[in-house]
């Protein structure tokens, strides 16, 4: 309960602070529109069979990018203040704030595949099912994202507090990221195919996701504060001074 | 109310970056109802030992409790009863003042702890104008003012302010001296540092020097000085002259 509290207050505060600007959502749905019209040009007149296969290439692609952007900027706003460290001196759960992370970056994902899907639709015919099967494809598309926001929250949380750049959250993050991706992409593909056991993939992406979420909230204190304890070396490095 | 979490006790602390060795063994006690002063030049470890008495960082030797509890091992419930002021004010720019200590004061509240209303916390600290513009239109004093509003809101057992006095002007300054005084007449427990020594010999009860990552020398306030003339001439004496220890 007393978890689920910190939860709303720390996402009530992101999403007041998202509103005010919609940096986030902006960027990331512009982003999501370039990344379509570069699809377009590039690949929107290949044959049917080979569309199949690009476009869930192409959707996945747009939600790695997207995503290194959307986790980038949420945690580069605690960057700029130092206001995470102001939350691990408070009494807040840790989870709390990975959580509140994921949820938002998760609601910025999800927007950005609403500009996405329809379009990658419309670039290719053969993604047809996605319109077609539309409850499937939110499923898919939501369990897809849900396992990629567990892995990269953690990470971007870690290059918040330490000492990393912007620029390593990008080369940790696609490694890491990669394998839901591709379990993602086979199931898109499973989609667009009609392959009978597309149905079975939903199901696998929630077993994945509940272990991705599961791990991500166990390994989120250590990445943050690092090793181990409640509270750990380079949560804070000393901002000034020695 | 549980046991108190004073005194904030820290013994040995050690810590190295890279080659440099930053503390080396510092001890140090803080009891409720005091104020003791970290006098030290830029990069002698003053934040650093902040940062470590805080649970924000680990020190590679050493321990730090509060209340006789490992720090580390604090529950939600009894880090509620300590609050830590940075040298940065950590505070949200996309929210307003009002919104910013609401926040503070809904997770305090998620663990049972109590928070002086926002609107005092607010006119505690000449903010009650500003109580709902962005933060990001702060300018770094008022920022600071709200870093500060936020803390003592907590009405903490034990408070850690690093640098609190910079960027206030003057006002500001007298303001805080004088909050200061109200807390450790209710028993809270001060550690400060500041470059401001004139000030800090005026609030502090006690001043510790913190110098090659020692704490090289140490002033108290004596009884028999009650105007403290002797006190802060001893602390001026401190920092501009060689280490040692000294009865104010």
């Amino acid at each position: 309960m007393r978890l689920l509290r910190q939860i709303r207050l720390l996402l009530v505060a992101e999403l007041r602070q998202e509103i005010r600007s919609f940096e986030v959502v902006l960027t990331s749905a512009f982003f999501s529109l370039v990344m379509l019209a570069l699809f377009a040009l590039s690949l929107g007149a290949i044959p049917a069979s080979a569309q199949v296969a690009a476009a869930p290439g192409a959707l996945w692609l747009s939600v790695a990018f997207v995503g290194g952007l959307t986790l980038t900027r949420v945690f580069d706003r605690e960057r700029e203040s130092d206001t995470l460290r102001a939350l691990l001196v408070a009494p807040v759960d840790r989870l709390a704030i990975y959580f509140a992370k994921a949820a938002i970056a998760l609601l910025v994902l999800l927007i950005a595949t609403a500009v996405l899907v329809p379009g990658l639709v419309v670039v290719f015919p053969a993604a047809a099912p996605m319109a077609e099967r539309p409850l499937f494809t939110a499923a898919l598309v939501v369990l897809g994202c849900v396992g990629y926001v567990a892995v990269g929250t953690l990470f971007a949380a870690g290059l918040a507090t330490g000492s990393g750049k912007n620029v390593l959250l990008s080369l940790i993050l696609h490694p890491l990221t990669t394998p839901v991706l591709m379990f993602n992409l086979v199931a898109t593909r499973a989609l667009l195919e009609a392959h009978p056991g597309a149905d079975a993939y939903l199901g696998r992406m929630a077993a994945v996701d509940v272990i991705l979420v599961g791990l991500g909230a166990w390994l989120f204190e250590p990445v943050l504060v690092g090793g181990g304890g409640s509270q750990r070396r380079a949560a804070a490095r000393p901002g000034r001074g020695a | 109310m549980s046991a108190p979490i004073t005194p904030l006790e820290a013994r040995g602390l050690s810590q190295r970056f890279g080659r440099k060795r930053v503390l080396r063994r510092v001890d140090l006690r803080l009891d409720g109802g005091e104020i003791v002063g970290l006098v030290g030049a830029n990069g002698a470890g003053k934040t650093t030992l902040f940062s470590i008495l805080s649970g924000l960082m680990a020190a590679d030797e050493g321990e730090r409790r509060l209340g006789g509890q490992a720090v580390d091992e604090l529950s939600l419930e009894l880090r509620a009863r300590f609050a830590y002021v940075a040298h940065r004010p950590q505070v949200y720019a996309g929210l307003s003042a009002r919104e910013n200590l609401e926040l503070a004061a809904g997770l305090r509240a998620s663990v049972g702890a109590e928070t002086l209303p926002s609107d005092q916390a607010l006119a505690r600290f000449g903010l009650s104008d500003a109580a709902d513009r962005l933060v990001g239109a702060f300018s770094r004093g008022m920022a600071q003012r709200l870093a500060l509003a936020r803390a003592f809101a907590a009405r903490p057992e034990v408070l850690i302010l690093d640098e609190p006095f910079t960027a206030l002007d003057r006002q500001g300054r007298e303001l805080l001296a004088e909050i200061l005084a109200d807390e450790r007449a209710r028993g809270a427990a001060i550690l400060l540092s500041s470059h401001d020594h004139e000030m800090l010999a005026r609030v502090a009860d006690r001043i510790l020097h913190l110098e090659g990552g020692v704490i090289a020398g140490e002033v108290r306030r004596g009884d028999d000085d009650p105007d403290g003339e002797r006190f802060r001439l001893a602390a001026l004496a401190l920092w501009s002259g060689p280490a040692g220890a000294a009865e104010g």
